[in-house]
């Protein structure tokens, strides 16, 4: 069980400060071809504008300041078998006494930052919404919490850390929210913690490992009648054999894709960048804000190389997909569905991963939901968990009316 | 005129780029490990970090610049590629004493580099009396080594055919064999594809791959690939083929699709560069005793390349269609002989009926020890197949009128 949470405050010192600052000064930059455009990954002129951007305009110790405005705390977290990990989080509770907590998980690249906007929508008391006590960790290895020193660090590890994190801060029954990895991990946590911890979950990236003939017949069945499902297939293949490229490296060889990502700010920049900018909706990134995005894995913890590993943990380097070991639980499971997610699953699929009782879906808003579209994501909550949702009530005691 | 005339050359890096490598290398940050990694995660922290220590205090480049120029003989040439313009294309060019020496191009790969005909080199252009001998050339591939890159999209199998046939014969070898390996071996087959017979007499390859037989142009070996079963060998081989497709094709995915995304970090970071090449050269050979400084030598070529590291890599997006097809579906079948040189630690091996819908298959070996980087690792048993292969008695004797490579 954890101990006591510390305040905490991100302070990089400043000899990580000028040693970016000389990486920024050499620089070297590679060349692009003629027209390239977005086909060969980042553009060059992207690329450099931001990375000079670093280098001359983009203030961290402002960008530090504001990141401190969030309540962020440190506490110590035992994992079987592989330790104590001092787990950051941010942690800020409504005015409502019996508000709903709800645990809210980053993925990759995403970071702790992404449960910024929801903040002060989900803890705003008031008689007509439900409110929610919000925590939200960074996960080992990323952020500014101490990543595992040993293999085997795998999904059934960090659902661990995260229900612990819960149970430490005295919310023995709690709600959880999140897309991407954050969604892989919470059908681990479903499965180890789901009703006596876990009451109801909900995720903006709904997927699962795909049905079999021999295990969903009218599933497969369905991939020949229904063009949606076999569109959206058709799709998912093309966004794997395009995009899925990160997914082979980290998934097999993150410690040599490690090399660069702790050696060279602007190539950390540009893996990063090129999924920020083409998995969004429409989404106008500042170069403030890609910066300070990317300097949480410059400037994290464990350094920037250690995150990709949780792909290489939790696939056993490829040899299976992300959910081995888990299976279906009865855990009321809310989806939505954002058009632009480029991760998509057919929505008659996601019975596969939980008890669905709460299903929207937007016509606006990409894979980072809570950052693109933290209204729609926050009603969706609301929706799900208010008076007359399909989760009212589910964690006792705990309604989130003011 | 589609060539220039032939220039000498020799490696010169300019001092302000040793200098700039110095102060990356002396800046240089490094990620952490899990306990007990070993190789499973990808290149271990101890020995990059070791390689970076040795590139940034005791490497001397200087040196190794010094004994390239003096073994290898190079030269540059401008060749003009249809669609692309002149590309200023770097090389080595060794004839052998004998004036009837058998031409043959040699073909690298990635991340191979030219310098990989260097062990084979003094061996195929020695006049010894009962072998056949050759005139080799060695190119860097466009974007490698000090060749210029294509500055547009497009150069793929019939570009690097172009180029390559060009310059052979530019240099007078309107008749020529080709071996090659990795990209060496497709663009060896692209070779054969475009320029067969006229020019392209035989090639030899040491990447013995190829698509199994496909129903729409090969019926008759598609059905009997279907029907008669494979050795237990095969069988073996085609499961490390599929473990090596899950487990070690992370990086071709990557370069074939977002070549640019990885090419900031290659061209940023001297250490990622390096750790990104040095798991290659490690577990796509036999057991071969890299050297440090053989390892940083390598990647220097690299990092010190005229078009930049990230040039390279764009070969895989190229020659794919931006991973839409395999490299394979540029080279069609040819009638001129095909021989392929097996090491049992090259990885995408395939029972040797697919071999076949790459040429006329009429050489094949198949050596104890070796892997991917044939000529590098097992120069002498490379060149007995070249020997074998070209050599009286052997399948592809005399292909280039009037040039058996023996003592006339």
């Amino acid at each position: 069980m954890g101990s006591w949470a510390k305040p905490f405050t991100v302070q990089v010192s400043d000899a990580d400060l000028e040693l970016l600052h000389k990486k920024l000064e050499l620089a070297t930059f590679p060349d692009e071809l003629e027209g390239a455009g977005w086909d060969y990954g980042a553009p060059l002129a992207d690329v450099k504008r931001i990375t000079e951007y670093w280098r001359d305009k983009f203030d961290w110790r402002k960008t530090e300041e504001t990141i401190n405005q969030l309540p962020q705390f440190t506490t110590e977290i035992e994992v079987e078998g592989h330790g104590s990990l001092n787990i950051h989080f941010v942690h800020q509770k409504s005015a409502a006494e019996n508000a709903i907590p709800l645990l809210f998980v980053h993925g990759w690249p995403g970071s702790f930052l992404e449960v910024r906007k929801l903040l002060p929508i989900l803890t705003a008391a008031s008689p007509d919404q439900p409110s929610f006590h919000v925590v939200a960790p960074s996960l080992p290895g990323f952020g500014f919490s101490e990543a595992p020193t040993k293999p085997g660090f795998g999904g059934y590890q960090h659902a661990e850390v995260l229900n612990k994190l819960m149970l430490s801060l005295g919310y023995n029954e709690y709600v959880y929210q999140a897309g991407d990895l954050g969604h892989v991990l919470g059908v681990y946590v479903a499965n180890a913690y789901g009703h006596k911890h876990l009451k109801a979950w909900h995720t903006n990236m709904p997927t699962y490992r795909a049905p079999t003939f021999w295990s969903n017949p009218l599933l497969i069945l369905e991939i020949f009648t229904n063009k949606a499902v076999s569109q959206t297939l058709e799709q998912a293949s093309r966004t794997w054999k395009k995009g899925g490229g990160y997914y082979m490296v980290q998934t097999t060889v993150p410690q040599t894709l490690a090399y660069s990502f702790a050696d060279s700010p602007d190539g950390l920049l540009a893996w990063i960048y090129e999924k920020l900018a083409r998995i969004v909706d429409d989404y106008h990134w500042t170069e403030d804000e890609v910066l300070e995005w990317i300097s949480i894995y410059w400037f994290s913890r464990a350094g920037p190389g250690a995150n990709v590993r949780i792909y290489y943990e939790l696939t056993g380097g490829n040899k299976h997909d992300m959910f081995e070991g888990t299976k279906w639980t009865s855990v009321p499971l809310g989806t939505s569905y954002f058009p632009k997610e480029p991760i998509r699953f057919p929505k008659s699929w996601a019975c596969l991963i939980g008890k669905v009782v709460f299903q929207a879906e937007h016509d606006k808003g990409g894979h980072f939901a809570a950052h693109e579209q933290p209204e729609k994501l926050a009603g969706d909550l609301r929706m799900m968990f208010g008076k007359g949702g399909p989760a009212y009530g589910i964690v006792p005691g705990k309604d989130g009316y003011a | 005129m589609s060539t220039s005339p032939e220039q000498p050359f020799r490696i010169f890096v300019p001092d302000a780029e040793l200098e700039l490598l110095r102060l990356k290398l002396a800046s240089t940050c490094f990620p952490d490990e899990l306990e007990e990694a070993g190789w499973e995660y990808g290149a271990p922290l101890a020995n990059v970090r070791r390689l970076v220590a040795r590139w940034r205090d005791w490497f001397d480049w200087r040196k190794a610049e010094e004994a390239i120029n003096a073994d290898l003989l190079q030269f540059t040439k401008d060749v003009e590629v249809e669609r692309f313009g002149v590309l200023n294309v770097h090389y080595v060019h060794r004839r052998s004493v004998r004036e009837n020496a058998v031409p043959l191009l040699f073909v690298h790969g990635w991340p191979g580099n030219f310098l990989e005909v260097r062990k084979v080199l003094p061996l195929l252009t020695a006049s010894e009396r009962d072998q056949p001998c050759f005139h080799v050339v060695a190119l860097s591939l466009p974007g490698f080594g000090f060749s210029e890159a294509p500055g547009r999209k497009g150069f793929a199998h019939k570009q690097y055919a172009e180029l390559a046939n060009r310059l052979m014969v530019s240099l007078g070898y309107e008749a020529y064999v080709v071996q090659g390996g990795d990209w060496g071996h497709y663009i060896a087959g692209s070779l054969a594809t475009y320029y067969a017979h006229t020019n392209v007499k035989a090639w030899l390859s040491n990447y013995p791959t190829a698509l199994p037989p496909q129903v729409s142009t090969t019926p008759w070996k598609w059905l009997k690939n279907l029907l008669k079963p494979y050795t237990r060998e095969e069988r073996e081989r085609l499961e490390a083929m599929r473990e090596f497709q899950t487990k070690g094709t992370g990086y071709f995915h990557e370069q074939a699709t977002k070549p640019q995304t990885l090419g900031y970090s290659l061209a940023d970071s001297p250490v990622g560069l390096l750790a990104w090449i040095y798991e290659k050269l490690v577990s796509w050979t036999d057991g071969y005793p890299w050297q440090d400084d053989e390892v940083l030598e390598w990647v220097s070529i690299y990092w010190f390349s005229r078009a930049g590291p990230a040039a390279s890599i764009r070969v895989y997006h190229q020659m794919t269609s931006g991973f839409e097809g395999p490299p394979a579906a540029g080279v069609r079948w040819m009638s001129i002989p095909l021989g392929f040189a097996a090491f049992p630690e090259e990885h995408n091996r395939v029972p040797r009926r697919w071999l076949r819908t790459l040429g006329k298959v009429v050489f094949e070996s198949e050596h104890s020890r070796g892997g991917h980087f044939a000529a590098h690792e097992c120069p002498n048993e490379l060149v007995g197949d070249v020997r074998r292969m070209f050599g009286k008695g052997g399948p592809a004797f005399g292909v280039v009128p009037g040039k058996d490579g023996y003592a006339s």
